[in-house]
């Protein structure tokens, strides 16, 4: 109870300062053009599957939840919410007043309609695993929610902070069908005006917003642009007014640039959820021998790496945490370069002669750089390694079908903890992502059980315990964890730099 | 002419199905299952075996095949996987920018040309002709990924003379429309210049060499006249054949200076497509090229008659 009056009060706390903030200095009007990395394919939340679809759904519609800079969980279309001792209920309760772009009213049914929408196993839903600890959503009354899970599900909350989390009203749904990404119509501070595919997606203003002064922006428009010197030219010409992603290789010299007086631009930093390394195939030699992946493992240095190929632009990793995480350890410590420790592996296996293996990789500049280094590093000890580019898909697939002996692969991460370790590590089943073939019944215990702490605390502990028994194993190794960045127009005011990577448009204006 | 007209038209028809099959077999053997990077990783067997169902990607190859050809017969070149758009359309909203392009980079490549060709020929040997050749060569030898983004970063950003990016269409925004296709049309338009040059050159060497040329300059004919009307309308057909495949690559989309200029056309549709394994885009693009190709080269072929009269067309006496 006391908890519930306290997340109503931070509610109202955080509109309050939103719209402190929002009635603030914005000028009304304008047109933002955001260029994005890639075109985004699919407008419908509960299909998606590509990462920068979830840009143009920040502004086209809202979710139960939302996190903060500092990731916390903040209020969104539900005001507040409880979670039952046992762990298996969770109870929102709705906003008012709110209505889809289409005139639909957003209450408790269309929250019900979503999830059933996102579990209905002849819709081709794309969001089934992350939800699918739930077993029943009810409505309690018109704007009370009640989900219903099998078993406590700690990352409930985040995973309602993005894609599983958006609301699409259910009248425009049930007469779209599947063509709902053709005319998408949600809560958003935007509504659609239009998709071409691969040239441009046109949101303009929601005038019934229910942020009240937001947005100020009459329109926004994403643009693809595939070519990373482009889409930072652009920004330059004032083509652009902010990108998605700068390309990690030219930060040190866009931020002397911006940081020069009279520059049309800004670099932010931040960091954020990703992390990068290589999947070792423990199902096929050399890499089924734990001292081999033990050998290889001592020969790379992660300072390097992170300070020196990506000149700063990543931390340096050794778990599935990136810094600023909740489960990121401050006190695990990253263990260097030991060369004598990866030769007396070798020596322990047999190989002191070293060995050979192939690592795929995509033709990204960054990430044949990375493979180069690490390359170089192994050689040292006798290991030599072939770097192979394949294409992306063609890397997915070999992964997957656990054909590569090691490829070079990251993820781009969650604001839960669990979301960035369980499908990696375990033998899932659906939603697995496990591209090692690794099983451990020890570490497939621990992570179900942290699934059901609702404890941060708690669950920290058990990660720690966790990523132990990893940095023993080896199935996966760590190499860094990516900064994010944001390239934007001095013109764009009110931006805030989350380290989910998403643009959220509501409070930003654009100065003349 | 028209008897040629028909049997060209008839021989394309066994031409396009030979690049249908090709194509389809190819794409057929690249991996990555199009159902997966559809649906996601999250997806299971079941969403993945019930989609694969629904695209007709369970049944065998053959099957596929005779579906989608069946299709394009009746105008259904079937439907994108990713967001359930039609392909012809998509295809045809896509021509205007890439034919655009191909136009306005063919236009400044052949004003360059022409006049450079000419001149080198006519001046071999001299400082003028090795010029025009060395420019030819760097043309030929600069990547456009690398020439387009100097140019973006000279004109647009330094400059702000001209957009970095995007095509508005021409109906929406004439001037803006011109203003956005200078600097990738010259980037293609450069390189394709080099091309057509180095041919022409070659080929007004070869003819100003000939006895009928020393022959029209024993008559004291203005060394203008000799060249424009004689040896260039003879040393034109091979050049006429480069500049006809020249069209058919540029319609079938320009894929780097697409990318690098953000233009929607007909190269980002097709890598976009093989990137996403949206095979029945791919397709179209693909069959949608060659089409325009076979009709280039049909009118190439029909030119070829008209600039030299003992071509004869259709078989018939020669």
């Amino acid at each position: 109870m006391r908890r519930e009056v306290a997340l109503v009060l931070a509610g109202v706390m955080v509109a309050g300062l939103l719209s402190a903030a929002l009635a603030q200095g914005g000028r009304r009007g304008g047109t933002l053009r955001a260029g994005l990395d890639s075109d985004p394919p699919n407008m419908d939340p509960h299909r998606s599957t590509a990462a920068v679809d979830r840009q143009v759904y920040q502004s086209l519609y809202d979710k139960l939840v939302d996190t903060d800079q500092n990731l916390t969980i903040v209020p969104m279309l539900a005001i507040s919410w409880t979670i039952s001792p046992d762990g298996k209920t969770v109870t929102f309760v709705l906003r008012r007043g709110v209505k889809f772009h289409d005139g639909t009213p957003f209450n408790a049914e269309a929250v019900v309609y979503n999830f059933d929408r996102m579990r209905d196993p002849n819709f081709p839903s794309a969001r089934r695993s992350e939800i699918g600890p739930i077993q029943k959503v009810a409505a309690v009354d018109p704007y009370t929610v009640q989900i219903t899970l099998e078993r406590p599900y700690s990352p409930l909350l985040y995973v309602l902070t993005d894609r599983a989390g958006m609301m699409v009203s259910p009248a425009a749904a049930q007469k779209e069908g599947t063509d709902f990404a053709l005319h998408p119509v949600g809560t958003g501070a935007f509504r659609f005006v239009e998709k071409i595919p691969q040239d441009h997606v046109t949101l303009e203003r929601n005038p019934d917003y229910w942020m009240r002064g937001a947005p100020y922006l009459d329109r926004v428009i994403y643009r693809p642009f595939t070519d990373d010197n482009a889409r930072v030219a652009n920004v330059k010409s004032g083509d652009v007014d902010i990108i998605n992603i700068v390309p990690l290789p030219q930060v040190k010299e866009l931020a002397k640039e911006a940081a020069e007086p009279g520059a049309r631009f800004r670099l932010l930093e931040h960091g954020a959820f990703q992390w990068q390394g290589i999947y070792l195939n423990v199902t096929k030699p050399p890499f089924d021998n734990k001292l081999l992946r033990q050998a290889f493992n001592a020969t790379i240095d992660r300072d390097v790496i992170a300070n020196v190929v990506l000149q700063g632009t990543a931390y340096p990793a050794y778990s599935y945490f990136p810094n600023g995480t909740p489960a990121y350890d401050p006190a695990w410590k990253i263990p260097p370069r030991n060369l004598a420790l990866a030769r007396e592996k070798l020596q322990a296996a047999g190989q002191a002669g070293g060995f050979a293996f192939t690592l795929l990789t995509v033709p990204n500049q960054q990430q044949q750089e990375v493979a180069q280094a690490v390359q170089a590093m192994a050689a040292e000890a006798g290991i030599r390694m072939n770097i192979q580019i394949v294409e992306f898909g063609t890397l997915l697939d070999t992964l997957d079908h656990l054909q590569h002996q090691a490829g070079l692969l990251g993820w781009s991460g969650r604001p839960d903890p669990d979301f960035d370790i369980y499908p990696f590590m375990t033998q899932a089943g659906i939603g697995s992502f496990n591209d090692t073939g690794y099983a451990d019944p020890k570490v497939q215990t621990l992570l179900d059980a942290a699934r059901l702490l609702n404890d941060m605390a708690q669950r920290r502990r058990i990660y720690r315990q966790v990523t132990e028994i990893l940095a023993d194993d080896i199935p996966y190794v760590w190499l860094y964890f990516p900064k994010e960045y944001k390239l934007l127009s001095t013109k764009v005011q009110g931006f805030v730099q989350v380290p989910d990577g998403m643009m959220r448009f509501q409070p930003v204006w654009l100065a003349p | 002419m028209l008897r040629f007209l028909i049997h060209r038209v008839l021989q394309m028809i066994p031409v396009l199905f030979f690049v249908s099959v090709i194509i389809f077999v190819l794409i057929n053997l690249v991996p990555g299952d199009a159902a997966r990077l559809f649906l996601g990783e999250e997806a299971s067997p079941e969403a993945l075996a019930a989609l694969r169902h629904q695209l007709g990607l369970d049944r065998p190859l053959y099957v596929q095949y005779l579906r989608w050809v069946g299709g394009m017969l009746h105008g259904d070149f079937g439907h994108s996987f990713k967001d359930n758009r039609p392909v012809l359309p998509t295809l045809l909203e896509k021509v205007p920018a890439t034919g655009e392009l191909t136009a306005a980079a063919l236009v400044i490549a052949w004003t360059i040309a022409i006049p450079a060709g000419v001149f080198a020929a006519w001046r071999r040997r001299t400082t003028g002709d090795y010029l025009a050749s060395a420019l030819a060569l760097l043309g030929l030898s600069v990547p456009s990924f690398w020439s387009g983004i100097m140019l973006i970063y000279l004109l647009a950003v330094h400059l702000r003379w001209l957009p970095a990016s995007g095509l508005t269409p021409f109906a929406q925004d004439a001037v803006g429309n011109l203003r956005a296709l200078i600097m990738p049309a010259t980037v293609l338009g450069v390189a394709q210049a080099a091309v057509v040059m180095r041919q022409l050159r070659s080929s007004m060497l070869e003819v100003l060499s000939a006895d009928f040329v020393r022959t029209a300059n024993a008559k004291g004919l203005a060394d203008r006249a000799v060249l424009t009307r004689h040896a260039l309308r003879n040393a034109v057909i091979p050049v006429i054949t480069v500049m006809g495949i020249q069209m058919g690559t540029l319609l079938g989309g320009a894929v780097i200076t697409e990318a690098i200029f953000a233009i929607p056309g007909l190269g980002r549709l097709a890598v976009d497509s093989i990137y996403s394994r949206d095979y029945q885009v791919l397709e179209g693009v693909v069959m949608f090229s060659a089409l325009a190709i076979l009709m280039i080269n049909l009118f190439v072929d029909a030119v070829y008659s008209l600039v030299d009269p003992r071509i004869h067309l259709a078989g018939g006496r020669s």
